[in-house]
């Protein structure tokens, strides 16, 4: 068995910080640079009261990064400000999802973790309403041709990201978790009325707990794009340990991961979580999931794959088959996304047409 | 503006400043922006960070400080005023 | 500490062309790989005194300058850069293989470490004060800083000023300093035993060679310095050298306009500029004769 990535062995176990040699922490910090951690792995050591045993060299270079995650924390403050205040009008409080949810809701997943765009879910039913609202307070749909238009508002399950004019920063309007054309359907309306509101920011909420989980475990196994991967793999760890403190968590997760449609994802959340990261899920728990997993020569594709996929995006990570890996799992993820018919004229048209109309302007 | 409504420092802001010949270089903790201000802006807003103020004693303050026509300067405070609250710098409170 | 000089050139392109020569310049350990004889002659000529770390030493930065794949390896070969994997620039030619290292170097520093305010100026030091000389490309900056560090001013950095937030003194990265077409041939006759890099010509920037660091800028590489002096150079050919003051506040905000990372440091970049314009005579230069620059910058008091 091939042994974990320094960086990976260092993120499962924070406390062999202590131990590390200047060549290892080298090495380390090249891994967590080309995977975009080393924010979170500056907030991982602070929060244990680790810093101090970082060598001189590695520690100075570590620091380098804490001035972004402190501007980017009061920039996704400003931008969640600024969107509240655009949709002041709607009914429900804001919901966010993904990175701003954990920013805001000061989760430990949240800690360190950078991102591009702020992720709302609104009623499908609001979207117009939404939408206006938002093009009113300076926000732009971003150049998309007309059939880009089409395949986000037909079939994905979000509007074509926006952009706000002067700030530059963007929001990913969502009415679903996952595109219409996916096997399964989470109900959105379950999530919004399990949704809880965000101690001290009045007009703010987030998933439940559960449904954060599961949300993080769709997007990680059901998209094709994994330079993210270890980030988002990361993010799972982290809410688990989190939330797996909380009262009931455990005990509600496999019912609700089955009735979203979800077990499939958490399973596979589950089992990579515990491999490279070493999660501590009850045996009670693993026992609910095993039925949702896939068969034993599936399984056994997916080990080989998601545990190449999720390793940090760096050549002292890749064997031979890394790259393809990649590859196959972006085909899968596009594929879950959207049935076969629809993705051989969608992966055409991105490719061909796309192109062409840009050399006709 | 009513001359009863109520403005504030927006929460958050701190007036990270320097004040230099009358030119005022500010740090917005909000937007993350940094702002060239006169030294009425400047005025005002540490008037906001000792207590929340109205439109009217605002005007008062600008009054004293500063050379300012009489008849310009409701139109210059509720200006600056209305500048202040679109760089996330001051709101109102309810009337 | 043993400096590169050291190794002789078989060791070297040895150490360049496998596991890579790890170098140390100012606050920055640099790992660097290359095959290429153009690479290997300009560290050869200009990196002697710099400290030499050996191979499981910690590195900031992982850079390469190699061939690309394919064609362009053998008909008109070019050179890559590469910093631990990423490309983050379009090819160039073989011949620009030096310049391209030195370009990315800094480039690695502007866009990472983010422990300092980084501003785009010459940093220069004499008698515990420093004068930083902030300037868009074709000011003259260079010409001025390679002249200054050859009559009695210590080089800090010819490209970055990295202002240190906790207590505000500038951090030396004393590199080889970049000059372009006419200025290479003045600090030739300016400088008495100047050693440059090979001039390499038809770069975007036209022909460009670097000015070995004076030894001794080097070997304080780890002296901070505590700034006194921003002043905006300005070469103007046949002009009156003339040094004039700048308001304060005009001068925040074009330091700000010269900075690699201003806005990504937020309230603690405001608080280091701050304090970098209230301790500081700020100026704008005009000149064109050196000889009178020189006497104009061994003129300028401390503030204060």
């Amino acid at each position: 068995m091939k042994r974990l990535p320094i960086l990976v062995r260092l993120l499962r176990d924070p406390d062999r910080a202590a131990s590390l040699s200047l060549a290892e922490w080298d090495l380390a910090l090249r891994q967590s640079t080309s995977t975009n951690l080393s924010p979170t792995l500056l907030a991982l050591l602070e929060e244990r009261g680790l810093l101090d045993a970082v060598p001189a060299q590695p520690r100075a270079h570590l620091e380098w990064v804490r001035a972004l995650a402190t501007r980017h924390r009061q920039a996704v403050r400003f931008e969640v400000e600024c969107i509240q205040a655009a949709l002041v009008k709607e009914a429900a409080p804001l919901l966010l999802l993904k990175g701003a949810a954990y920013a805001m809701a000061g989760l430990r997943a949240g800690a360190g973790r950078l991102f591009g765009d702020i992720d709302i879910l609104v009623p499908k039913t609001r979207l117009d309403q939404v939408e206006s609202a938002l093009m009113l307070h300076g926000w732009a749909g971003t150049g998309h041709d007309a059939y880009d238009q089409r395949y986000y508002r037909q079939w994905m399950h979000e509007l074509p990201p926006m952009q706000h004019v002067r700030r530059r920063t963007s929001i990913d309007v969502h009415h679903a978790i996952l595109p219409e054309t996916a096997p399964v359907r989470p109900d959105p309306d379950k999530l919004r009325a399990a949704a809880v509101p965000i101690e001290g920011m009045p007009g703010l909420a987030t998933l439940a707990p559960c449904d954060m989980v599961l949300h993080s475990a769709v997007h990680l196994f059901f998209d094709g794009e994994f330079d993210k991967g270890l980030r988002d793999l990361l993010d799972l760890h982290r809410m688990l340990q989190e939330f797996g403190g909380r009262p009931g968590f455990w005990d509600a997760l496999p019912g609700r991961a089955r009735e979203l449609q979800l077990g499939r994802p958490l399973f596979y959340a589950l089992r990579y979580s515990r491999r490279l990261l070493g999660t501590r899920v009850p045996d009670e728990v693993l026992d609910a999931v095993a039925p949702l997993g896939p068969g034993l020569p599936l399984r056994m594709l997916m080990d080989g794959l998601f545990g190449r996929a999720l390793l940090p995006m760096h050549t002292s990570c890749d064997d031979a088959f890394s790259a393809a890996a990649r590859f196959i799992l972006y085909v899968r993820g596009n594929w879950l996304r959207m049935p076969p018919r629809l993705l051989a004229r969608h992966l055409f048209h991105k490719a061909f047409i796309s192109k062409k109309t840009e050399i006709k302007k | 503006m009513a001359a009863c409504e109520t403005w504030r420092l927006r929460p958050g802001q701190t007036l990270q400043y320097r004040q230099w010949d009358g030119e005022c270089v500010l740090y917005n903790d909000l937007s993350g922006d940094t702002h060239l201000l006169g030294d009425g802006a400047i005025e005002l807003l540490l008037a906001l960070r000792r207590a929340p103020a109205t439109r009217g004693a605002l005007a008062a303050i600008l009054q004293a400080g500063f050379d300012i026509d009489a008849a310009a300067l409701d139109h210059e405070t509720d200006l600056l005023l209305r500048d202040l609250a679109h760089l996330n710098l001051i709101d109102t409170l309810a009337c | 500490m043993l400096t590169v000089a050291s190794l002789s050139r078989t060791q070297l392109e040895a150490r360049l062309s496998s596991a890579g020569l790890l170098v140390q310049t100012g606050a920055f350990v640099s790992r660097i790989h290359s095959p290429l004889r153009q690479v290997a002659d300009g560290i050869d000529t200009l990196y002697g005194d710099y400290p030499l770390h050996d191979g499981d030493a910690f590195a900031d930065f992982h850079v390469g300058l190699r061939h690309p794949g394919g064609m362009r390896r053998w008909y008109k070969p070019q050179v890559n850069f590469d910093l631990d994997g990423q490309l983050p620039f379009e090819p160039l030619p073989q011949a620009h293989a030096f310049p391209m290292l030195e370009w990315g170097l800094n480039w690695c520093i502007s866009t990472r470490a983010h422990a300092y305010l980084m501003i785009h100026a010459a940093v220069v030091e004499r008698g515990g004060c420093a004068a930083i000389l902030p300037a868009p490309p074709g000011s003259g900056k260079s010409t001025l800083c390679a002249a200054l560090v050859n009559r009695g001013w210590r080089l800090l950095s010819d490209e970055l000023a990295l202002f240190r937030p906790a207590d505000g003194v500038l951090v030396p990265v004393p590199r080889p300093v970049s000059l372009k077409n006419r200025s290479i041939d003045v600090i030739r006759d300016y400088v008495a035993d100047a050693v440059f890099s090979v001039p390499v010509s038809n770069t975007t920037k036209g022909t460009v060679a670097h000015l070995k660091a004076p030894s001794a800028s080097v070997a304080r590489a780890h002296e901070t310095a505590r700034p006194a002096w921003i002043v905006f150079p300005r070469y103007e050919a046949g002009a009156a050298t003339s040094l004039t003051p700048i308001p304060r506040a005009s001068a925040f905000f074009r330091v700000a306009d010269n900075a690699f990372n201003y806005s990504h440091m937020g309230g603690r970049g405001f608080q280091t500029l701050a304090a970098a314009i209230d301790g500081c005579a700020s100026y704008d230069f005009r000149y064109s004769a050196l000889d009178e620059a020189m006497a104009v910058f061994a003129a300028l008091e401390p503030p204060r």
